[in-house]
């Protein structure tokens, strides 16, 4: 190396030891290393912490759930029925817990359940039995006997849950939909 | 860029900042022996990221912790993998803290003026493990739970421990108390106190710069280079290799241990992680009074030591052939270290009944995770075998049979015993000797039956009769020999006269139990609902109903629980 080679690099404080021409290797390889040693844990990191995306974490049993006897819900006022089923919640299996509750409605032979989720929000809807409307407490929804909106902010009807009827006994699916949208939608 | 760069420059000092992190001389140049510090810095940094990602799943509380650690290892996509790496990053933190001991010791950089990073740097140790021993327990599992006992268990027999202990385990017992205050130290405490020491430690080390070779200064200054791009390429490149390390241990041994939750009432051979080996075999050593030898003394001693090394050392220079007290002191150490460590090991591997007490509970956690996939009952991490319905049924056993019946060594005497039941063994023993406590002694009814010794029934003619008996209980009984079975019914019906007193087709009565079917699941369903019916033991029954107190599938469980009886010995 020359004298004035030397010089030159003092004067631009590069240290005597330092060889100017290898820096940008040097430079390449830190930031290859560098972006594989972020990869390591980094990859498995975005997977672990995206995994509720994919995976049901908590969920209730799906299947039908017992409610009632049939004679025990009578012609023109809606009965709120709990529902109770086994529960998946993360690490936790939960025996026979109260996942939701509907309101049950007789009109002549017919059995309708409507899912007591107000589908605005998530509100619980009540009966009002003085003007025989289903009433959100939350945002003023209101809704006729057959699930109809009829005022409030709520976006579609209340959500008719699947039931059975069988030997007299009345079972109800419970399920969960969407919220704030016009359409029905399971989550 | 430029643009941003001078915006960030003029509000922050960007450039200066930049300047001094990075350009830094290093006098006499970058050097492999000056990595140890960056690549611990490294694996704290992997270790709080790994942290948080596993603190999103963890919940700390003695229902929740090890079903939680089970399904972030074992159900919660690459778990396993993150959860492993922080395992062993624990021990790769202790291999290069103490490497980068050895080096400070070796260069004598802990010498005048680098006196506080020394101190600092010593703390730094401490505290990696604390993080340790806190993180040791969090899992909740068999192993943790019982290692950190030990550890509680000496600072409480230490003069003036036991309130401390108490403080640091919430109580006088382990609990939920226990969990959230070794998390708050684990993830709170630990990682503020290692973060603040550091910044301690970096300035410091910034002030002084490296300890650097013996050489003349005018080489030093000639070979002077950059910490970055030079000295970093090093320190990443070691990083590196102690990642790959750490991925291939991870990789090989799928990830770290998970033993069965914790169980209070159980015991379990504990073993510390092994980097405490060395205090746990130390205990081995000192019984009695003297154990605050093993607890307190030694360990204090070597810490007093370590801590004032630099004032120890007298030496004129950092030469290493002017420090070889302290050198040869150090090197003693180490080797007690490593000698401990390796009896500990070899104590343990030639230890036939800690292998098999090992290999038991591994056998228990396999069982545990499995049974955890379905989800545990909030009752805690233990309520995890009660997804086993051969739990489940036991415990129902224990709650309506055990007055009377013994099943696998506990129970009364006043019904047969059920361990075995049914099984060939349990058969010919019934047949020779009704009698017994073990079958019909010790009831107030079941005395008619005669017993056969061998004089009337040769073992070979028993034998044959047992066959025909276990073929009886129908297509469960499993694999049964057609020509001893011909030769056993013979025998049944024509020199024995069995059949006097037991009928063998189904629905037909007699003095004792119709035996078609007998042992069967269906026919201990029925002997639960009503053993006195007609064709069962009929008005001798001493048995309650259980129709009413017992669920369909309660019964069914059972059933399922004493008929493996008879599989239980492989007959």
């Amino acid at each position: 190396m020359s004298d004035s080679h030397d010089k030159n690099r003092a004067a631009h404080g590069v240290p005597p030891g330092e060889d100017t021409r290898r820096d940008f290797i040097k430079t390449v390889g830190i930031g290859g290393i560098g972006l594989g040693l972020g990869a390591v844990a980094g990859g498995p990191a975005i997977a672990f912490v995206a995994y509720p995306i994919f995976n049901a974490t908590v969920s209730g049993s799906g299947g039908f759930v017992k409610v009632g006897k049939s004679d025990s819900f009578k012609a023109g006022t809606p009965v709120k029925v709990d529902l109770f089923a086994d529960k998946r919640d993360a690490w936790n299996r939960i025996v026979k817990v109260k996942v939701g509750s509907a309101w049950v409605l007789r009109e002549g032979d017919k059995l309708t359940a409507y899912s007591s989720v107000c589908p605005h929000l998530g509100c619980a809807v009540d009966f009002d039995t003085d003007d025989t409307k289903f009433k959100c407490p939350c945002h003023h929804s209101v809704f006729d006997l057959t699930g109809k909106v009829e005022g409030g902010p709520a976006p579609r009807a209340m959500d008719v849950l699947e039931l059975e009827e069988k030997d007299g006994a009345v079972s109800v699916r419970y399920q969960r939909f969407r919220q704030g949208i016009a359409d029905k939608e399971t989550v | 860029m430029k643009a941003l760069i001078d915006w960030l420059d003029e509000r922050a000092g960007l450039r200066k900042l930049m300047d001094e992190a990075l350009n830094e001389p290093i006098p006499g140049g970058a050097r492999l022996r000056y990595v140890f510090g960056s690549v611990l810095m490294f694996l704290f940094m992997q270790q709080v990221v790994l942290g948080i990602l596993l603190a999103s799943y963890y919940s700390p509380s003695a229902t929740d912790a090890w079903a939680s650690t089970e399904y972030l290892n074992d159900q919660v996509t690459a778990g396993w993998f993150l959860r492993g790496l922080h395992h062993h990053g624990s021990s790769a933190m202790v291999v290069v803290t103490a490497l980068h001991f050895l080096q400070t010791v070796i260069a004598g950089a802990y010498r005048r003026p680098r006196e506080l990073n020394w101190l600092t740097g010593m703390a730094m140790g401490g505290l990696v493990l604390g993080f340790a021993l806190t993180g040791y327990l969090l899992p909740w599992d068999q192993k943790g739970y019982w290692a950190t006992q030990v550890a509680t268990g000496i600072m409480g027999s230490v003069p003036g421990g036991e309130p401390l202990r108490v403080l640091l385990q919430g109580g006088t017992e382990y609990g939920n108390l226990t969990l959230t205050r070794f998390y708050a130290l684990h993830v709170f405490v630990l990682p503020i106190g290692l973060a603040a020491l550091l910044g301690i430690h970096l300035t410091l080390f910034r002030k002084h710069g490296v300890t650097p070779p013996m050489l003349p200064p005018e080489e030093l200054e000639r070979k002077t280079q950059r910490f970055f791009p030079s000295q970093l390429l090093w320190d990443i490149i070691a990083m590196a290799i102690t990642s790959a390390v750490l991925v291939l241990l991870t990789f090989s041994t799928h990830g770290a241990d998970l033993y069965a939750p914790a169980q209070p009432a159980s015991n379990f051979v504990a073993r510390p992680e092994w980097y405490f080996l060395t205090l746990f075999q130390l205990l081995k050593y000192f019984e009695g009074p003297l154990q605050l030898i093993a607890t307190v003394i030694i360990p204090g001693a070597v810490t007093t030591f370590l801590v004032l090394l630099p004032w120890i050392d007298r030496a004129g220079s950092r030469k290493v052939g002017e420090r070889m007290p302290v050198l040869v002191g150090v090197a003693l150490l180490m080797s007690g270290v490593v000698t401990l460590t390796s009896l500990a090991m070899v104590e343990d591997a030639n230890n036939q009944k800690f292998q098999k007490s090992l290999a038991a509970a591994h056998v228990e956690a396999d069982r545990a995770r499995e049974l955890a996939k379905i989800g545990v009952l909030p009752t805690g991490g233990d309520a995890v075998f009660d997804n086993d319905p051969q739990v489940g049924a036991r415990k129902l056993f224990k709650e309506s049979c055990e007055n009377c019946h013994t099943l696998g060594g506990s129970g009364g005497e006043e019904a047969p015993n059920l361990t075995d039941y049914k099984s060939r063994e349990w058969l010919s023993g019934v047949i020779r000797n009704p009698h017994d406590k073990r079958f019909f002694g010790g009831t107030k009814t079941h005395k008619e039956m005669e017993p056969y010794p061998a004089s009337a029934l040769p073992d070979d003619k028993l034998k044959a009769v047992v066959e025909y008996l276990t073929s009886l209980i129908g297509p469960e009984a499993g694999q049964v020999d057609a020509a001893l079975v011909d030769k056993g019914k013979k025998l049944f019906a024509d020199d024995l006269d069995c059949n006097t007193c037991h009928e063998v087709k189904p629905g037909e009565t007699g003095d004792g139990p119709n035996l078609s079917g007998d042992g069967s699941k269906a026919w201990i369903i029925r002997v639960l609902h009503d053993s006195a019916a007609e064709d069962l033991f009929g008005k001798s029954a001493g048995m309650p109903k259980f129709g009413k107190k017992l669920t369909d599938e309660e019964m069914k469980q059972l059933s399922e629980l004493i008929a493996a009886q008879r599989g239980a010995k492989g007959t």
